[in-house]
């Protein structure tokens, strides 16, 4: 039966080499059924074992009746399928995702005195076209809190929320907004959001030696937070992120923003594989890169056209290797923060980089039982040589650049002594990467400042198969005009430009769905790294493209989004279940109501240390450990590691840092519960929690300090009852733990 | 699955869509209804279920690259051209530089029915070989470790997907809701484990390999938050009580909430999971006879935990070499397989833990009627070159050994070959995927179906590689 095809209704009407499997209302012709009924011991089928009689009854019930089949098959549809094809780059162009948006009339409502904002117009419309109502607007206690945790990744105080509680109208409720949006807590919140898109992280996947961790990624992730307070314009945020060092008029503070590049996953470099392995390798990077870029900042799976045409979206594989090029000729470095002349720094780049591959080749022509002893010993004169001459020439920069010269000595101390508050930052620059196999049992990796260098198209992705050439420059479909080549160093300018000139749709379009998913717990597109012909399609388009557009004519500001979403009516509605809500629409999909949801780690960690009392507010530095007792700083200011994650990271769904994450899938699982139960973190917050309220003056006034704490509101009289016959044989500490354990803790409302 | 969800999942995909996913996929329905009455959760693979047995799998990972020439592939041409560089090995890029032939200083005899050759340095797996099929023509694609480990993890050379464990776990579920569906176990941190070899990667992280050093073999030295150090049972579940008392009345006033009730149903998990863990993990409950059978040292402890986790439905555990350095000391070797030099005194230090931890483990399943559907793995991320390298030899990724046994796998057979010298495979080869591919078949899963839609595309294990060595199953 090896032609037989079942996939289209063609190839099963048409049959296999023994002709017709089934005869349209004839099964006792149908040599399917005789396969199925297991009768004739050279045909059986499924191998696995005889269906249910009542399944092969079925099938049988179904030929009779004709064998409808409602499949319509491919305008080429023959008895062998068509490969995948690609979408061409002409219907690409015509795609829902690349169009320009424009602003759009909000649509006429029914129940007109609702809306509070343009958005929710889009969303009554939807609804009331499904005869769905809106849900009411939260209680004061909820909205404030929801408010707190979306913007700062806090909650209020007792206090706040009593005042809040009294004053609750809209002009209190802007009022609340803007104070939360000028705390420096919002950055913290927000600025964690971008560190998931930017994969951010402060090491790599293995310890190996040519792949060491990245010391000063934390500068990184600091200039991450302050732009984000700073409402720095989403265009300037981006472009900073990929060509800080290309851009006119750039503060030197601002190159910290190439940590996006320099603190990107690596993979080790083996010197002893050969120049082939390691071109390889070096291309698995520049992947990375591409699909950090294409899902990231432009929601479009780029990487999956490296082997071939993309078999969905209008991406060629020559598109893919022309942005491959601009990785190609960036180089990794570990920048100054001080100001200096680029041609010193140009030098002083490679000359760090190139210091520290001697030092690992050293210590492999060290090797204590070589193989081939002459050719080693020889090798290793020529390269003690070079580390000599130029330690030298850092040596002669130390009156003008004493931190130069000391960086470079530690380079040959394979970067044993550096500390994460030297003045570096994990940044790039221009230079094109090579592979050098000139030496067959040593392969050194060739910088070249300065140089860009364009990529073959590599046939099934394999180096070792190169085709023509793939110019470095943008994706053509969203290229506007004929000319998409980038000509001036490694592109990684223009390349910025063209995102917010080219596809300044596209890009607002994936900003804005990402922004509204962080706010709703659910976004417009549901694949928000995936705009194109396999991700979904906007549950309201009408609603993405007038916001996108409203959003770039307020200078893509955050804060200018921010305002627009959470001054809406939509986003200040009660999350409780409705029966109604159930059963038209239960994924919430047009939002009759607030999604209710769970903090994330961070929110969730930082207010029990701020319960507690014991919550460490001071902005930005060098990351810390967070098992560490004691260590109460935010969550975003603990070490992000590639390769062994924090437990209590790992346990609440923090995203993998060698990929871009589309968004956080947060689970429940009983070793969650473990932690909650029984970490030491918990119990010493809770004994903090004791402390402070054991000078009330008897149990109730304790219980209730406790409630105020943790949950900022009062217990009713149940809850202080419940807490009464429980202290009777338990400490307050036991209960401050009972109450940090509650739901109420983490759920997010 | 409930009924309702069930009605869904096939709605979804009308019967005449599933008849395209192949026929198997109808059968489905009965299968499912059977693992309903032993499953604690579902998985999520929804292909066809081939009629397989194995149920579980103890990967018996030695990290580094065991030899193939001195342990299971025995080449007498070597000693004919011992220190000689013939033609046929010249061309093998490894990755340092290699000298002439080396023969194994080790003796192969043969052993049992199969008659099965196996060195002197494996008495213990030699016993049970009739049990086992050695396959001689694995190959991978890298000289190096780190791409090779991940390769052999997660059928990528990159550390950036979900490992074959998380797979596993994901695709078939768990069968002891109190207990993770992977484990990861080793004694001692070897830093070149890190996190990436049991990553869920884009899978949801509860698939992930929950790892565990138990160098010390306290439950609650080795599971963190496993014990509540301040409260006894009673006051803990006085404690608990009043959780649940006030998270029940919290859900009433809230109304019904997948979340708010998923988390009370998980906190009652744990706090069972505490006690059935301090029972399950503690290796210590076994009788003095199984321990010293197993060899009462870190790696006997592993392989007998391993077998315990087995009987209480944990899918997938992943063995590690002991890592710890005051023990792996004791017999003055390095922990990991990765000789470089000294090898004839590095196996006959380390060989014999190895051997007696995973002969026993095949004979102890035997007994206890679990090996038919426990599949156990034997291997590394690559072989050893039979060429010198000083007094060691270096990887070779061309052609090598790992061994299966159990799990539906065909006892008591070689398959494969490698060339004359042991140094590339060349009859019957076996690619990482095509391992994957078999592992899965196995666990009656189609590696082409067991997928995860994520950046725009399905993914799978096996990549769009694999193929099911037929040749081995029973």
């Amino acid at each position: 039966m090896s032609e037989l095809v079942l996939d289209t209704k063609a190839g099963l009407r048409k049959g296999g080499a023994r002709g017709a499997e089934v005869v349209p209302g004839n099964p006792s012709q149908s040599r399917l059924l005789q396969a199925l009924r297991y009768t004739d011991p050279t045909l059986q089928m499924p191998p696995t074992g005889k269906l249910p009689d009542q399944v092969i009854a079925d099938f049988e019930q179904w030929i009779a009746a004709g064998a409808p089949d409602p499949r319509v098959d491919p305008v080429t549809a023959s008895a062998s399928p068509a490969p995948l094809k690609g979408m061409s780059i002409e219907l690409g162009r015509k795609w829902w995702a690349f169009q320009p948006v424009r602003e759009i009339a909000a649509p006429k409502v029914k129940n007109a005195t609702w809306p509070r904002a343009k958005i929710d117009s889009f969303l009554l419309a939807a609804l009331e076209n499904k005869g769905l109502e809106t849900s009411p607007r939260a209680d004061p206690r909820t909205l404030i809190q929801r408010v707190y945790i979306d913007l700062t990744g806090l909650r209020p105080t007792y206090e706040e929320v009593d005042a809040f509680a009294k004053d609750s109208g809209p002009e209190a409720y802007e009022r609340l907004i803007g104070r939360l949006l000028a705390s420096s807590h919002y950055g913290e919140a927000w600025g964690r959001h971008w560190l998931d898109v930017a994969r951010y992280g402060e090491d790599n996947p293995t310890s190996d030696a040519t792949n060491p961790p990245y010391v000063y990624a934390w500068r990184y992730r600091d200039w991450v937070i302050k732009a984000i307070n700073d409402d720095m314009p989403y265009d300037r945020f981006v472009k900073l992120q990929l060509s800080a060092d290309l851009m006119p008029g750039v503060k030197r503070d601002d190159f910290r923003a190439l940590g996006y590049l320099g603190a990107a996953p690596a993979y080790h470099k083996e010197p002893r594989l050969s120049a082939e392995v390691l071109d390889g390798i070096s291309t698995d990077e520049w992947d990375e890169r591409v699909d950090a870029l294409g899902r990231g900042l432009l929601g479009i799976t780029v990487a999956c056209a490296r082997c071939h045409d993309h078999k969905f979206d209008p991406i060629t594989q020559k598109d893919y290797y022309s942005l491959a090029g601009v990785f190609a000729s960036t180089t990794r470095a570990e920048r100054p923060l001080l100001d200096i002349d680029s041609k010193t720094e140009t030098r002083f780049l490679w000359v760090e980089q190139r210091l520290f591959d001697l030092s690992v080749l050293s210590s492999v022509l060290s090797d204590k039982n070589p193989t081939n002893p002459e050719w080693a010993a020889r090798r290793l004169v020529g390269v003690k040589a070079e580390v000599q001459q130029l330690l030298a020439e850092m040596e002669a920069l130390k009156n003008r650049y004493p931190a130069l010269a000391e960086h470079a000595e530690r380079m040959v101390e394979k970067r044993r002594f550096l500390v994460s508050q030297d003045p570096f930052m994990n940044s790039v620059y221009d230079a094109a990467l090579y592979v050098n196999g000139a030496d067959p049992f040593l392969t050194e990796m060739d910088y070249r400042p300065g140089q860009a260098r364009d990529l073959p198209v590599l046939f099934h992705g394999n180096v070792a198969s190169p085709g023509g050439p793939a110019p470095r420059g943008f994706l053509t479909v969203l290229s506007q005009g004929s000319d998409n080549v980038f000509r001036t160093g490694s592109g990684r300018l223009e390349l910025g430009e063209k995102i917010f000139t080219d596809a300044a749709p596209l890009t607002a379009r994936v900003i804005v769905n990402r922004v509204w998913g962080w706010h709703f717990g659910q976004p417009l597109v549901g694949t928000p790294s995936d705009f194109g012909t396999q991700g979904e399609k906007p549950s309201n388009s009408e609603l993405l493209d007038d916001l996108a557009a409203r959003f770039i004519s307020h200078g893509r500001s955050l804060k200018w989004l921010h305002r627009e979403i959470m001054f809406s009516a939509a986003y200040q509605q009660s999350s409780r279940p409705r029966s109604d809500g159930e059963k038209a629409d239960q994924a919430n999909t047009l939002l009759w109501r607030m999604n209710p949801r769970r903090l994330d780690i961070e929110a969730y960690r930082d207010s029990i240390l701020q319960a507690a009392g014991t919550l460490n507010e001071a902005l930005y530095g060098p990351s810390i450990d967070l098992d560490t007792s004691g260590a109460n700083r935010r969550t975003v200011y603990g070490r992000v590691s590639r390769r062994q994650l924090n437990m209590m990271l790992k346990l609440y769904d923090f995203p993998d840092a060698m990929q871009t994450s589309p968004g956080r899938d947060l689970t429940t699982t009983s070793l969650q519960q473990l932690f909650v139960m029984n970490s030491s973190f918990l119990q010493e917050q809770a004994v903090a929690l004791a402390k402070i309220v054991e000078k009330e003056p008897d149990d109730s006034a304790r219980i209730r300090g406790l409630y105020r704490r943790i949950l900022a509101r009062d217990p009713n009289l149940k809850e202080i009852d419940l807490g009464l016959s429980y202290l009777a044989h338990a400490t307050l500490a036991q209960f401050a733990q009972a109450l940090l354990s509650t739901n109420e803790v983490i759920a997010w409302r | 699955m409930t009924k309702e969800l069930l009605a869904k999942e096939m709605s979804r995909r009308s019967w005449v869509q599933s008849l395209c996913g192949g026929f198997g996929s109808i059968g489905l329905l009965g299968m499912l209804g059977q693992e309903q009455a032993r499953a604690a959760t579902l998985g999520h693979y929804v292909g066809p279920r081939y009629p397989t047995k194995a149920k579980h799998v103890i990967f018996l990972f030695l990290s580094g690259g065991p030899s193939q020439i001195d342990m299971f592939d025995p080449k007498p041409t070597i000693a004919k051209y011992a220190g000689q560089r013939p033609d046929a090995v010249s061309n093998f890029r490894t990755e340092r530089q290699t000298g002439g032939l080396m023969p194994s200083p080790f003796k192969f005899q043969k052993h049992g029915q199969s008659g099965t050759e196996v060195s002197e340095l494996l008495p213990e797996i030699a016993s049970v070989i009739d049990d086992v099929c050695v396959i001689r023509s694995m190959y991978t694609f890298n000289p190096a470790h780190t791409p090779s480990k991940n390769l052999i993890h997660s059928g990528v050379i990159l550390a950036n997907r979900p490992t074959m464990g998380a797979w596993i776990s994901y695709g078939l579920g768990t069968e002891n809701q109190n207990l993770p569906g992977f484990v990861v176990l080793s004694a001692g941190q070897d830093s070149m484990l890190g996190g990436a070899l049991w990553r869920s990667g884009f899978l949801p992280s509860e698939y992930g390999g929950v790892a565990l050093d138990h160098s010390d073999p306290e439950p609650d030295k080795m599971i963190r938050y496993l014990r509540n150090k301040q409260l006894d049972k009673e006051s803990q579940r006085r404690q608990l009580d009043l959780i649940q008392s006030l998270n029940r009345q919290d859900l009433d006033s809230f109304g019904p909430d997948a979340f708010l009730d998923g988390r009370i149903k998980a906190m009652e998990s744990a706090y069972r999971l505490q006690f059935e863990a301090q029972e399950v993990f503690d290796v210590r409950k076994e009788p003095q006879s199984i321990r010293e059978e197993y060899g009462d040292n870190n790696y006997g402890n592993s392989c007998l935990l391993a077998r315990r986790l087995v009987e209480n439905g944990v899918r997938y555990i992943h063995v590690y070499p002991d890592s710890d350095n005051k023990l792996a000391g004791k017999n003055g070797v390095p922990s990991s397989w990765d000789d470089h030099r000294e090898i004839n005194k590095n196996y006959r230090g380390r060989c014999p833990e190895m051997d007696r931890a995973a002969g026993t483990l095949i004979r102890d399943l035997k007994r206890r009627g679990l090996l038919d559907e426990t599949l156990v793995v034997w291997g590394g991320e690559f072989g050893r070159t039979p060429v010198s390298e000083g007094d060691g030899r270096d990887h070779d990724p061309y052609g090598y050994t790992m061994w299966m046994a159990g799990g539906g796998v065909k006892p008591g057979i070689v398959y494969g070959a490698t060339d004359e010298f042991g140094f590339k495979a060349v009859e019957n080869r076996v690619s990482i995927h095509d391992l994957h591919a078999t592992i899965l078949y196995l666990l009656g899963v189609d590696h082409q179906k067991l997928t995860y839609r994520y950046a725009g595309r399905d993914f799978r294990l096996t990549d769009v590689f694999g193929e099911v060595v037929k040749d081995i199953i029973a």
